[in-house]
C-alpha cells in the first residue's frame, strides 16, 4: 500500500489544528507583544465546556459547541480584565506578563482537574457513528474534515476582521505602535480585551475539535500551545498568514520526518525545526 | 524604612509564625501514640490517573482495616498521599518531600515505572524503604537494596506476550507500537528479543511520546507493513485515541496489549473499535470479600491493575512494622525474609535478592462487547 496520501492527510489534519492555536496566539501577540502562555489552557476550557453542556447537561452538540466557544472567549476576556490589563496599566514588563500568564495557565488547568477529574475523556459518541471518507487512497473522518474547514474559515474570518472592520484597523494600529494608537484616540485597553476574547475563542474552538477527534484532558493545553508557538515562530510571530504557513509546515515536517525513521522522533523533529529557525531566521518566514 | 524592607520583614514574620505554630503542634504529643506515617506515590492525576485513583481507594481500605484491628503496635497507620502524575520529575519532587519533610521510613509506590526509577536513587541514599505496587520495568531490579516491588518485572510479561502471540495465536509477522516510557521500552525490548528467538519477524517498530495523542502516522506506517497482529503498549490516555485511529485508518489486524490495558475505561470509550483486542495481565486471586469492599468504597465494580497489589502491600507493611518497628533498615532486612500468603494479588508474596517479586502468573483477557473477559 502506498502510504503517501495518508501521510499528506495526517499532515494536513495536524497542520489545521496547529493553525487554530497559532491564529489566536498570533492575534493576541500582535496586539500585546507578550507571550501569552495561558492561551494553551483555553483549548482545555473549550473542550471541557462542551463536555459539561453536551454530556452532563445533555444539550445539543452544536449548541454546546457554540456555548463552549463563547465561554472560552469570555474566560480569555476576563483574564485580560482581571490580570493582564491591571499589569499593563502599571507598565509591567513583558516578562512579568509572561509569568502571570504561566500562573493563569497552571491555575486554570488545576481548576479544570478539580472540577472534572484529570481522566482522559472523549467528546465523540463512539466510533461507529463517525463517517469515514476515502480520498486518493487515504482515509479521513468527518470530524477531521470539519477541523480543516474550521481552520480555513477562521483564517478567512480573521483576515476579513483585520482588514475590513473598524476593530481590525484598531488592532493593526496597536500592533504597529500602541503609543501612537492611543494618541490618535484608540481605546487600546478595550481593543486588546476584544482581541483576547476573539483569540481565546479560537483556541476554545481548537480544543473542542481536538476533543471530538481524539479527546480532552486538563493537561491538553501545553502540547497544543507548544506546537502552536512553534508554528507562530516558524511562520513569523504576530503575523496571521505566517502562523498558518508555519502550522502546515510543522504538520508536514513532523509527519513526513518519521516516514523513514521510527515514530518516537516526532517531537524531536518538531523542536529541531524550531531551533533551526531561531538560529537562522528568528523572525520567521513571513516577518514584517 | 522603604517599601521592600517592610515587605521582607512582613514575609519573614509570617513565615516564623507559621513555622512556630506547626512545630509547636508536633512534639507536644507523646511519641509512642503518634501515628506511624508512610508515604504513598501514584498517578492521582495525569496519565494512568484512573489506576492511581483506584489504587488509592484500595490503600485507604487496607489502612482502615489495619487501624480498626488495633493499628500497628497500638499506633495508627497514616498514609501521606502524593501525586506522581506518572512522570519522573513530579514523582521525584513528591519523594523528596516525603523523605525530607515528612521523614517517612517507607514509601509505597510509585506506580508507573518512570516514577519509581526517578526517586529510587534518593530513597536508597537516604535509606528509605520503597515498596512499589505497580512498577514493572526490568531496570528496577537493579535500583537498589532498599527498593522492593510486589508487582512482577516485565521480563516475565514481555516473554509471556511473545510466546502467547507466537505459539498460541500463531502470528509470526507482527508490528509493535509502544509508549516511550520505562514501562513501554522495558516490555518492548524483552518482547522483541523473545519473539526473534522464537523465529518470528517484527515488521515495524514504532514508538511515540507518552503524552502524544496523535498516533496516525505511526499507525499509517504499521498498516503499510501489513502485520498479522499489532503489539500495542500504551497507557489509557494514548490507547483510547490510538485504538480509534487504528480503526479509522482501516488497520484491521488484531491488537495485543500490555497490563496497562486492564482499565475498563478504555473499552467503554473506544466502543466497537476495541472489539477483539487482547492483553496480558497479572493473574490476581481476587476474592469476593475484596471485590465487595471495593464496590462499597468507590460505588462500582472497577478493580484496575495494581489495586490488589497495593492492598496487599499495605497489609504486608503493617505486618513487617509490627514485627521490627519503623526503622527503615530493619524494615528492609525483614522484607527480604518475609513471606506473605492469603493476599488478593498473588498466592504468595516473597522477594528475591533484587527485591523483586518471585514468580508471576499471567493470563490473557480479550474484549467482548466492551468488556474484558479471560481468554480461553
Amino acid at each position: 500500500m502506498d502510504i503517501l496520501p495518508q501521510l499528506i492527510i495526517n499532515s494536513i489534519i495536524a497542520g489545521a489544528i496547529y493553525t487554530l492555536i497559532a491564529l489566536g496566539f498570533n492575534l493576541i501577540y500582535g496586539a500585546t507583544k507578550f507571550f501569552n502562555l495561558a492561551h494553551g489552557v483555553m483549548a482545555a476550557v473549550g473542550g471541557y465546556s462542551v463536555f459539561y453542556f453536551a454530556k452532563t447537561l445533555g444539550l445539543d452538540i452544536y449548541l454546546a459547541a457554540v456555548i463552549g466557544v463563547l465561554i472560552t472567549g469570555l474566560v480569555g476576556y476576563g483574564l485580560d480584565r482581571l490580570v493582564y490589563s491591571p499589569l499593563r496599566k502599571r507598565k509591567a514588563s513583558n516578562m512579568v506578563l509572561l509569568v502571570a500568564s504561566l500562573g493563569a495557565f497552571t491555575a486554570i488547568q488545576a481548576i479544570i482537574a478539580i472540577l472534572f477529574t484529570s481522566q482522559f475523556k472523549t467528546l465523540s459518541q463512539g466510533v461507529g457513528t463517525q463517517r469515514i471518507f476515502e480520498v486518493f487512497g487515504g482515509v479521513i473522518t468527518q470530524t477531521q474534515i470539519i477541523i480543516i474547514l474550521a481552520a480555513i474559515l477562521v483564517m478567512v474570518g480573521l483576515v476579513l476582521l483585520l482588514y475590513k472592520t473598524q476593530l481590525g484597523k484598531a488592532v493593526r494600529a496597536i500592533s504597529d505602535d500602541e503609543e501612537v494608537a492611543r494618541i490618535v484616540g484608540i481605546n487600546t485597553n478595550k481593543v486588546i480585551s476584544y482581541t483576547f476574547f476573539i483569540g481565546s475563542a479560537i483556541a476554545g474552538l481548537a480544543g473542542i475539535l481536538v476533543g471530538f477527534d481524539t479527546g480532552i484532558e486538563p493537561t491538553m493545553g501545553l502540547s497544543l500551545l507548544l506546537k502552536g508557538v512553534i508554528a507562530s515562530i516558524v511562520g513569523g510571530i504576530g503575523n496571521i498568514y505566517g502562523g498558518v504557513f508555519g502550522a502546515f509546515l510543522l504538520g508536514f515536517v513532523e509527519n513526513f520526518g518519521i516516514w523513514k525513521i521510527s515514530g518516537e522522533w516526532k517531537d524531536a523533529i518538531a523542536f529541531a525545526l524550531l531551533i533551526i529557525f531561531l538560529i537562522f531566521r528568528p523572525k520567521g518566514i513571513m516577518n514584517k | 524604612m522603604n517599601q521592600s524592607t517592610k515587605w521582607i520583614i512582613g514575609v519573614v514574620v509570617v513565615a516564623i509564625i507559621g513555622v512556630v505554630y506547626f512545630v509547636s503542634k508536633g512534639p507536644s504529643q507523646p511519641v509512642s501514640t503518634e501515628p506511624i506515617k508512610i508515604g504513598f506515590i501514584g498517578p492521582l492525576t495525569g496519565d494512568a490517573a484512573n489506576i492511581g485513583q483506584n489504587v488509592r481507594a484500595a490503600v485507604e481500605i487496607a489502612v482502615n482495616e489495619v487501624n480498626q484491628a488495633g493499628g500497628v503496635d497500638s499506633r495508627t497507620l497514616e498514609v501521606i498521599y502524593e501525586d506522581g502524575q506518572c512522570t519522573g520529575n513530579v514523582a521525584s519532587n513528591a519523594a523528596n518531600k516525603l523523605i525530607n519533610i515528612d521523614k517517612v521510613s517507607l514509601i509505597l509506590g510509585g506506580a508507573c515505572s518512570g516514577e519509581t526509577s526517578s526517586f529510587a536513587g534518593a530513597a536508597e541514599q537516604s535509606k528509605t524503604a520503597v515498596l512499589s505496587y505497580c512498577s514493572s520495568a526490568p531496570a528496577i531490579s537493579q535500583a537498589g537494596d532498599y527498593i522492593f516491588r510486589n508487582y512482577p518485572s516485565d521480563l516475565y510479561q514481555g516473554s509471556f506476550g511473545a510466546e502467547y502471540v507466537y505459539n498460541k495465536l500463531s502470528k509470526k509477522k507482527i508490528a509493535i507500537l509502544y509508549a516511550k516510557s520505562d514501562w513501554g521500552n522495558g516490555i518492548k525490548n524483552v518482547f522483541v528479543k523473545r519473539f526473534n528467538e522464537l523465529g518470528g519477524t517484527i515488521l515495524a517498530e514504532e514508538g511515540y511520546e507518552q503524552t502524544s495523542r496523535d498516533l496516525r502516522t505511526q499507525l499509517t506506517k504499521i498498516k503499510s507493513a501489513n502485520p498479522e497482529l499489532v503489539y500495542f503498549l500504551g497507557y489509557t490516555e494514548a490507547s483510547i485515541p490510538g485504538i480509534k485511529q487504528a480503526k479509522e485508518l482501516g488497520l484491521n489486524a488484531p491488537l495485543f496489549g500490555g497490563d496497562a490495558w486492564d482499565d475498563s475505561k478504555i473499552w467503554t470509550d473506544v466502543g466497537s473499535a476495541g472489539e477483539g483486542a487482547m492483553y496480558s495481565v497479572v493473574y490476581a486471586p481476587l476474592n469476593s470479600d475484596f471485590k465487595s469492599k471495593m464496590r462499597t468504597k468507590i460505588g462500582n465494580d472497577e478493580i484496575t491493575i495494581c489495586t490488589p497489589q497495593a492492598y496487599d502491600a499495605v497489609k504486608l507493611i503493617a505486618k513487617v512494622i509490627e514485627k521490627v518497628g519503623i526503622n527503615a533498615e530493619a524494615i528492609k532486612n525483614e522484607l527480604y525474609k518475609t513471606s506473605y500468603t492469603g493476599g488478593v494479588s498473588a498466592s504468595e508474596i516473597k522477594f528475591d535478592s533484587n527485591g523483586d517479586l518471585v514468580g508471576a502468573n499471567y493470563i490473557v483477557k480479550v474484549v467482548r462487547n466492551g468488556e474484558a473477559v479471560e481468554a480461553k
